[in-house]
């Protein structure tokens, strides 16, 4: 079974190209039938061959299709890599992604765009799938650049809304930015190592590099450039919000459940050279705090549905570079799968609210949905449960575990356990803030008067009255995950072998009951605060009068623009690139071309007066030619 | 001469006899698709005898031709050319207005004096061969004379091409009378004996060199390298475009091949004034090639600039071949001119040939279709012709993926290795400049047409060329992704030079 592994991305592959080169004019049945299927037949072998791996006693396998090129000593092969951190993707992938894909027949059933909508989808899986199976980093570059193309193609999907449009050229250039760092640290590293191939890499770096040289160190931060591009974490992590923009079954799968998290696989994946630079391990740490930090704060103000869950995604995944900076690995992948399992689960059901809601993404005109949309509110239940790491959801184990790991960290391991605590307590006030305001309360889906809503792209409020739309197609993948985010805190993650160490993590009761108990606190005071409950009302008030009070509406609004890097940007890159481009206006490099092209033409014209068609001219030429040539040979 | 000797030279006669049976065809009862088929057939049978050929090669048969693997791959090509040419003949004739059959006499004539030239290490039969083919030519080009209006224009070019052929091979003669004077034989490898002996560099080498240079000019002009190539563009436009596609294809072939064998086996380029002089024309007929096509509304026209550069790019390859006898054999920069040369020429006819191939379909002997605005549109109207003309002139404009880039790469890498840098940078600057007008077409094709231009609908006579077209649209594609086995071919063709 193991020898089908090039299956794996070849399905979605083949199922993109059946649907491309259809044009969409397949009936909608049948592109949705190739679309989920391939998907689903990836993952039914990605299935069967984890269990054949994980029986044999193999530690790794490696399949080489073909290779790539071969220039020099550069001969990248087109080889796949297994091990157990790879199996542990390639079922979030597939399993997640078929899910996602399943929900999606549903939620674009009336899309006109419906076969295009889904060869994206499956091209993404086709490319994610490459990306963790590749056993040279130039493979998981085209992997890493294919997720992007997808990325940017359905953020943009609704395109005949130019602000989508800018969205995905947002996520696209910024991500761009870290793809580019990683460009230059892979380049370093064949200039350094002679080779690309990663394994081959984690065994050279060592024996050539002592800790902390500055090769290894500028290495591993090029690297880390490239994961905190597409990961979303500061300074780059102001496209994920914006790629809210396209249909939401995209931004689970994509931009929650995978390729966002790719940065946290590519430093899992090269974890040795950045154990090799203490000083850029610790950053990634504090890299991670910090968003984790930030976003939380940010998504705290947040009104739009799926903005919150976005903030809330860089959020988590703030969690994860925080383990991956403390050297729990498997912490990290273990919280990366836990993370895919409810932040899908939360982006559907926030999926299901839109639809039912008529594109209503303000959570402040929804209220009182509990009743009206009982399976979206019960997966929101469960998401919000697992997200905030309450007692026995998955979430929590896996929280659990990077915070502890934290706590170990010799130098800085209280503070970044303060700070990934108060994350966590941050974690719980915005997930329930978002279940209390749209699931509870008053029903505020008909009022009058408009609130100001952020720009979503999607403006056609057709008001009209509210049933959850659910089918099957659209319910299993809810059901599923919300089971999946429930108990997937006792599935084991087989990468103790990848990493090579096996993490335990302990630490003193007083620890383990304060880090229950402030998830449960943050629920206790966002309930109070937002449930509109009557015990509350003091502390609703402090609110109101906090908001309404200078410093704090400006603390507001600077949290609700996501701590103002938007215009921070703009003023920095934006605005002087724009000048600089309207500096340049006549394009002097250009003038320099026009000019070319003019002398060309001036030439031609020049030359073509020989053309006289006269034959005594002809003639003349000849011997003139001649006599010419002559010369020249004798004299010159 | 003896019996294995005659048939080593059973390419030349299979066409000679070719053309006698056509003749006695003619003078009996006149058939145009019987004389088309006589003449395919006997192409097809030369082809055929090249099997027995190669394994008697390699062999001098008599001291005037030698037969040798070099000899019977430039002999295949020219067939196949040739082959093609009068398949694609027959449906542009079929509506002259006189009789079609003498035209397939003379291309098998002028067949046979290009099989002449490639086999030819000597000047006699070097001289025969061009003057056959060239005779030949005249009557290909001035053929449709039977419709006042149009005659003036084959006929004057046919004039213009006679007189300045006539002054070329004045040049050549000239030119081997005093070599003649000066070593004693006509063989080109009794030139190299007389190198050797130091005729060619120091004092006293401007004897040889002026010699040498009145043959090569002689040569130049079949190729129409600048300051020779005048009468090009005229002699293309007034041509019917068969005539004009056989004067692009086989006669730039078999030229370019005695060129590429008197240079290798005579030792010419040791001579350093002779080398200036190549290097100044390769430069001038590159880019004012180039530049001539830049503007260029007439297809016939814009395709003799093109030829004029693309002799200018072999001629860079042609530079890079060392002397076979000089000391410098063995050396890299040997094999490697010479399988640049070699396919550079293969993939020159196959692109010119489809190039002007889907022009022949398109055009008849009453209408030529040779203007740029003849194929606006054409991608919306006949998309598969328009993807053959895109692909060949993608090719002839240097694309990858396709045989013209191989084809430019290998000149390129020869030039590199002979560390011609003055002449890489005017083939990197043509090249650019080529670009420009070959895509123009290709721009021309893609823009829709909005008033309405029929096109001859395809019948079942047309079969045959659009089996061609996918021949050589084959021929373009293949080697030009995998060249692999060309190149192993080629190798093995320039081995023996």
């Amino acid at each position: 079974m193991l020898e089908w592994i090039g299956l794996l991305p070849a399905f979605p592959l083949a199922g993109f190209l059946a649907l491309v080169l259809t044009r969409g004019k397949l009936p909608r049945r049948i592109a949705g039938v190739i679309g989920v299927g391939s998907v689903g037949l990836s993952f039914a072998l990605a299935a069967a061959i984890t269990v054949e791996f994980l029986g044999s006693d193999a530690l790794s396998h490696t399949q080489v299709l073909w290779t790539w090129m071969s220039v020099g000593n550069f001969t990248p092969g087109f080889s796949f890599y297994l091990d157990g951190l790879t199996v542990v993707m390639l079922l979030i992938i597939s399993g997640v992604g078929f899910l996602i894909h399943l929900y999606s027949t549903g939620f674009m059933a009336d899309d006109p765009g419906f076969a295009r909508f889904f060869s994206y989808m499956n091209l993404f899986v086709a490319s994610m799938l490459v990306l963790v199976l590749a056993d040279n980093l130039v493979l998981l570059y085209l992997g890493w650049e294919g997720v992007g193309l997808c990325s940017y193609l359905l953020i943009g999907f609704w395109y005949d809304n130019p602000a989508n449009g800018y969205a995905a050229r947002k996520a696209f250039v910024v991500t761009r930015v870290g793809d580019t760092s990683m460009a230059i640290g892979l380049f370093l590293l064949f200039q350094q190592l002679g080779t690309l191939n990663i394994q081959e890499i984690l065994t050279l770096a060592p024996q050539q590099w002592s800790e902390g040289s500055g090769m290894v160190v500028a290495a591993s931060a090029l690297l880390l450039g490239g994961a905190v591009g597409k990961s979303a974490q500061l300074p780059l992590q102001t496209w994920l919000p914006d790629a809210m923009a396209g249909p939401t079954p995209i931004s689970a799968l994509i931009h929650a459940a995978t390729m966002v998290t790719a940065g946290v696989y590519l430093i899992a994946r090269t974890h040795v050279l950045f154990e090799l630079a203490p000083s850029v391990q610790i950053l990634v740490a504090f890299v991670g705090l910090a968003t984790l930090l930030m976003a939380g704060f940010t998504a705290l103000t947040q009104r739009d549905i799926k903005r919150i869950l976005a903030y809330s995604t860089v959020s988590q995944i703030g969690y994860m570079f925080l383990a991956l900076g403390v050297g729990a690995w498997s912490a990290a992948i273990f919280h990366l799968m836990t993370h895919a399992f409810f932040k899908a689960l939360l982006f559907l059901a926030a999926g299901t609210v839109i639809l039912s809601l008529h594109h209503e993404h303000d959570i402040f005109r929804m209220g009182g949905m509990r009743k009206k949309l009982p399976v979206a509110f019960w997966s929101f239940v469960i998401g919000s449960a697992a997200l905030t790491a309450l007692p026995f959801t998955s979430g929590f184990y896996s929280k659990d575990a990077i915070l502890l790991a934290a706590l170990e960290q010799p130098q800085y391991g209280t503070l970044l356990w303060l700070g990934g605590v108060l994350g966590a307590f941050l974690t719980a006030i915005y997930s329930f803030r978002l279940v209390f305001v749209a699931f509870f309360g008053d029903d505020h889906t008909q009022d009058a008067h408009a609130h100001h809503s952020d720009d979503h792209g999607h403006d056609d409020h057709h008001h009209g009255p509210v049933k959850e739309i659910t089918g099957f197609v659209m319910a299993a993948p809810l059901v599923i995950l919300g089971i999946l985010s429930l108990v997937g805190g006792f599935i084991t993650v087989p990468v103790d072998s990848v990493f090579g160490v096996h993490e335990e993590h302990h630490a003193s009761t007083l620890v383990h009951g304060f880090m229950i108990a402030v998830p449960i606190f943050g629920v206790l005071i966002s309930y109070l605060l937002y449930s509109g409950a009557p015990q509350g009302r003091v502390l609703q008030q402090w609110l109101k009068s906090m908001r309404e009070s200078a410093f704090g509406g400006g603390l507001t609004r600077f949290w609700f623009s996501g701590w103002g890097m938007d215009a921070l940007y703009n003023l920095l890159f934006v605005k002087p690139f724009v000048a600089l481009a309207q500096l340049n206006r006549k394009d002097l490099i250009d003038q320099f071309y026009g000019l070319l092209v003019e002398l060309a033409r001036i030439s031609n014209r020049a030359i073509v007066l020989t053309q006289t068609g006269y034959l005594r001219w002809y003639a003349i030429s000849l011997i003139g030619g001649l006599v010419l040539v002559i010369g020249i040979g004798v004299w010159a | 001469m003896t019996g294995e000797q005659l048939l080593l030279i059973l390419p030349l006669i299979i066409v000679t006899a070719t053309s006698v049976i056509t003749m006695l065809m003619v003078a009996a009862k006149r058939n145009h698709a019987v004389s088309c088929f006589i003449t395919a057939v006997g192409l097809v049978l030369a082809l055929l005898s090249l099997i027995i050929v190669a394994r008697h090669a390699p062999q001098e048969v008599t001291p005037l031709l030698l037969v040798d693997s070099f000899n019977i791959f430039f002999t295949a090509l020219i067939l196949l050319a040739g082959l093609a040419i009068t398949l694609f003949s027959y449906p542009y004739l079929c509506n002259l207005e006189d009789h079609q059959d003498e035209f397939y006499l003379l291309l098998s004539i002028a067949t046979l004096g290009a099989l002449v030239m490639v086999g030819s290490t000597h000047f006699i039969t070097a001289f025969l061969g061009m003057e056959t083919l060239s005779v030949c030519l005249y009557g290909m080009v001035a053929y449709p004379l039977h419709r006042q209006e149009t005659a003036q224009y084959p006929m004057e070019a046919s004039i213009k091409y006679l007189v300045l052929s006539a002054v070329s091979s004045g040049f050549v003669l000239f030119g081997v009378a005093l070599l003649y004077a000066q070593i004693g034989t006509l063989h080109f490898a009794d030139i190299s004996a007389g190198i050797t002996q130091g005729i060619a560099n120091g004092p006293g080498s401007e004897y040889f060199v002026v010699a040498s240079l009145l043959v090569i000019t002689g040569f130049a002009f079949k190729l129409s390298l600048v300051p020779f190539h005048l009468w090009t563009p005229d002699v293309y436009e007034g041509a019917p475009l068969p005539a004009t596609a056989f004067l692009a294809t086989v006669g730039k072939l078999a030229m370019a091949a005695l060129l590429m064998r008197f240079m290798s086996v005579s030792g010419v380029l040791q001579s350093d004034a002779i080398t200036n002089v190549l290097s100044i024309i390769a430069v001038f007929s590159i880019l004012g090639g180039n530049l001539l096509a830049l503007l260029q509304a007439n297809l016939k026209r814009l395709l003799s600039y093109s030829s004029i550069a693309h002799m200018g790019y072999l001629l860079i390859a042609l530079l890079t071949l060392e002397s076979a006898t000089g000391a410098a054999s063995g050396s890299p920069g040997t094999s490697l001119g010479a399988e640049a040369v070699s396919f550079y020429l293969t993939a020159y006819v196959v692109m010119s040939l489809g190039a002007f191939g889907v022009m022949m379909v398109v055009s008849d002997s009453g209408h030529e279709r040779d203007h740029i605005g003849h194929y606006q549109g054409l991608f919306w109207r006949d998309p598969w012709l328009a993807l053959v003309f895109t692909a060949m002139l993608l090719s002839l404009a240097g694309i990858p993926l396709t045989i013209g880039f191989i084809g430019k790469f290998y000149v390129f890498v020869a030039g590199v290795q002979g560390a011609e840098w003055g002449l890489l940078a005017a083939m990197v600057i043509g090249s650019g400049i080529g670009l420009f007008y070959y895509l123009r077409i290709v721009y021309r094709m893609l823009t829709p047409l909005d008033h309405d231009d029929p096109l001859p609908v395809a019948g079942i006579r047309d079969v045959i060329p659009h089996g061609i077209l996918l021949v050589l649209l084959v021929a373009l594609i293949v080697p030009g992704i995998i060249p692999g086995s060309l190149m192993a071919l080629l190798q093995s063709v320039v081995q023996s030079l």
